[in-house]
């Protein structure tokens, strides 16, 4: 999935849905308050990382995931001429 | 390394860590520059990420994984993969080569010091970033961007793909121009105390209806915007002679009223383009302003030079009126969803019709009522009073009626509708909403009704009090069809809906800037505009232009209101230097004709 270039749109897709229903912006604030309540010099990508994932995987809506799901299995399920 | 380079990083209040700083002394900003070569604009605007083929996928040359982040070394571009809490592979190059500690996300190009384990940030990273997200964008190299941010002066290469939008090239007038623009331009009155654009319009004989709406069309933000930015002039004018387009006397008349002349303009052209546009409408009798803003709409649509067939109207319909690009379209057309539900099976029927405005029944006194399905409606509807009491002299609100606009109502027995899946008529529920908003709404206040059993027509007087600050979220369709499903999300997504998504610009949320009052009988009576400009309200009534409080607009009989979105109606300095004092009487009336001092005397008579 990944070298027919589906992976890279389906993120696209993804990408574009989640800006949509505001959860991007969520995040960012979700970021912005741990950063800040880090202190800007206190803190690496990795803690960000570390810290902001579990929320950001909580906070996808499910219509969102639904979404993406369908089209994955639409996905597999078209190429099924797998070697 | 420069101290320039230096003082930069100071001024963001960064410290950058050894290793960048080491790596900055020894290999200075060569490297970035040729990264940039290997950049590209990303998937979301503003993203950058190094350029691959088409099925290429970057992959860690330790482990060979591909998802994650990773890491391509900027000295020698291997590529490590970093995803803790593994053994991260980047960090292993950086150990094994030293000097090579720093390395750029291959999906995001953002640097990165596998030492240190976080991202750092250097200026000129920053730029060769910028330069490979915008030099497609400037149509030509990313030399252009270089001469002015040059990275310690040198050129970088350029890395353009495809051409993409204009060149932009500076204009420099030349000197034919230049003699035209001295003799042809005239230097604008500063005149601080009033805003500009106010002016005062003759009546020409009983054309008060004409100038109430041209003066809420001259300041119409939009459209406003659109002619004084000379969009649409003589010159530009595709209409062939006999030269009769309403855009172009439109034009005429905004130069007019922003010219800084404050003596009152006489709008005779543009009068005798709408006769000879709306025939039947010629004349000095009154004429309704309303029919007056639907007819200008269509001449100015008509002549807007669109070349799509869809444009033109057809008999009857104006299908094309979403799309059509004209100015007017683009500034009023909005859509209306018309929801027919049949009370035997369910089945609802949906069209959308385009808007140039919205037209608002007063509620009928009692005795002619429709039967309503929702007996009562709370909140927005305050003013009403309560159907038994009510009278030709109960207050209104617009909010009651957009209330009553949008609320289903069974249609009589005698209007049954079709159903498909019945496939028999049957009697049905009607509702109403609004499936696109305007940039302006535009509300129309049906006053003058005219009954055709006794073939008269009447005016209603009824005050209607109308806010100063509306929100149409509850008259979306949207809306609507929630509140009629209850709540459940499937069959409504925002594309569906016309509501704003994250990224437009419009909201619900409008703002008064007009009011077009009537005052007197049917056939005898009066126009007068009120004006918001700069914060502060202005009485037009034809050649005298005075200022008057809000109360004084709040008290008036609403006829048409115009509402901007919030988003567009610009926050003008409300710090008028006022070198006057206002001119109102203690009720806030305005007496006889007195006008705002500075304004030279009136043209006199009508």
């Amino acid at each position: 999935m990944i070298e027919s270039g589906e992976k890279e749109r389906l993120k696209e897709l993804l990408r574009e849905r989640l800006i949509e229903c505001g959860w991007r912006d969520e995040l960012k604030a979700q970021c912005r308050a741990f950063t800040r309540k880090k202190g800007r010099a206190n803190i690496t990508v990795d803690d960000l990382v570390r810290t902001i994932t579990p929320k950001g995987r909580a906070m996808v809506p499910d219509n969102v995931k639904a979404e993406l799901l369908q089209r994955i299995r639409t996905f597999l399920l078209s190429d099924a001429l797998w070697p | 390394m420069g101290s320039k380079h230096k003082l930069r990083w100071a001024a963001e209040g960064y410290k950058p860590c050894q290793h960048l700083l080491a790596y900055r002394l020894k290999h200075g900003a060569e490297s970035f520059r040729v990264l940039q070569k290997c950049l590209r604009a990303g998937g979301t605007p503003g993203r950058a990420c190094i350029k691959r083929e088409e099925k290429e996928v970057p992959r860690c040359a330790s482990c060979g994984r591909a998802h994650g982040r990773l890491y391509a070394c900027l000295l020698c571009a291997t590529i490590g993969c970093w995803s803790p809490p593994e053994a991260p592979h980047a960090r292993l190059h950086a150990q094994t080569a030293p000097g090579h500690d720093l390395a750029v996300d291959v999906d995001r190009a953002e640097l990165f010091c596998c030492a240190c384990s976080d991202q750092v940030y250097d200026p000129d990273f920053d730029r060769a970033v910028i330069g490979a997200q915008s030099a497609p964008l400037l149509g030509g190299t990313a030399k252009s961007y270089e001469k002015e941010h040059p990275i310690n002066g040198k050129d970088a290469a350029d890395c353009v793909k495809r051409r993409r939008g204009a060149e932009y090239k500076p204009w420099v007038p030349t000197p034919g121009e230049q003699l035209a623009l001295r003799q042809g331009s005239t230097p604008l009155k500063e005149d601080e105390s009033l805003p500009s654009g106010l002016r005062g319009l003759n009546n020409l004989g009983n054309t008060c209806f004409m100038n109430s709406v041209l003066q809420a069309l001259l300041h119409t933000p939009p459209l406003r915007n659109y002619f004084l930015s000379d969009r649409h002039n003589r010159a530009i004018c595709q209409r062939r002679a006999p030269h009769l387009c309403l855009g172009c006397d439109m034009d005429t008349i905004f130069s007019a009223a922003f010219s800084g002349e404050r003596t009152p303009y006489s709008p005779a052209q543009f009068l005798y383009s709408w006769w000879r546009h709306a025939a039947n409408l010629a004349g000095y009798e009154q004429q309704d302003a309303h029919e007056f803003f639907i007819s200008t709409v269509d001449g100015i649509h008509a002549n807007s030079g669109t070349t799509s067939p869809r444009a033109r109207h057809s008999q009857g319909g104006r299908a094309g009126d979403v799309d059509c690009r004209c100015i007017v379209h683009r500034v009023f057309s909005g859509l209306l969803r018309s929801d027919v539900t049949c009370t035997v099976c369910g089945f609802t029927s949906t069209t959308y019709d385009p808007c140039v405005d919205i037209s608002l029944d007063l509620e009928p006194d009692i005795g002619t009522e429709k039967l309503f399905v929702d007996p009562v409606l709370n909140g927005e509807s305050g003013g009403r009073s309560s159907r038994a009491a009510s009278s030709a002299f109960s207050a209104s609100t617009l909010l009651g009626c957009l209330d009553r606009f949008t609320r289903p109502e069974r249609l009589g027995a005698n209007e049954k509708f079709f159903c498909q899946r019945c496939q028999t008529r049957q009697e049905s529920i009607k509702q109403m909403s609004v499936r696109k908003l305007p940039l302006v709404l535009c509300f129309h206040i049906k006053r003058f009704e005219h009954s055709s059993t006794r073939n008269t027509s009447r005016k209603v007087d009824r005050y209607v009090q109308f806010p100063f600050f509306l929100d149409m979220l509850p008259y979306l369709s949207s809306s609507i069809v929630r509140s009629r499903h209850g709540n459940r999300l499937l069959s409504v997504d925002s594309e569906e809906t016309g509501l704003p998504s994250m990224h437009s610009p419009f909201s619900s949320e409008f703002e008064l800037f007009a009011v077009v009052t009537h005052s007197g009988k049917l056939d005898s009576g009066h126009y007068v505009c009120f004006l918001r400009l700069s914060g502060r309200w202005y009485k037009c009534d034809d050649a005298w232009v005075t200022r008057v409080s809000e109360d004084v607009v709040r008290a008036s009989q609403g006829y048409m209101l115009y509402y901007v979105q919030k988003t567009l109606s610009y926050k003008a300095s409300d710090l008028l230097p006022s070198s006057t004092p206002d001119i109102l009487d203690k009720n806030g009336k305005h007496g006889g004709y007195s006008c705002v001092s500075g304004l030279p005397s009136m043209v006199n008579g009508v």
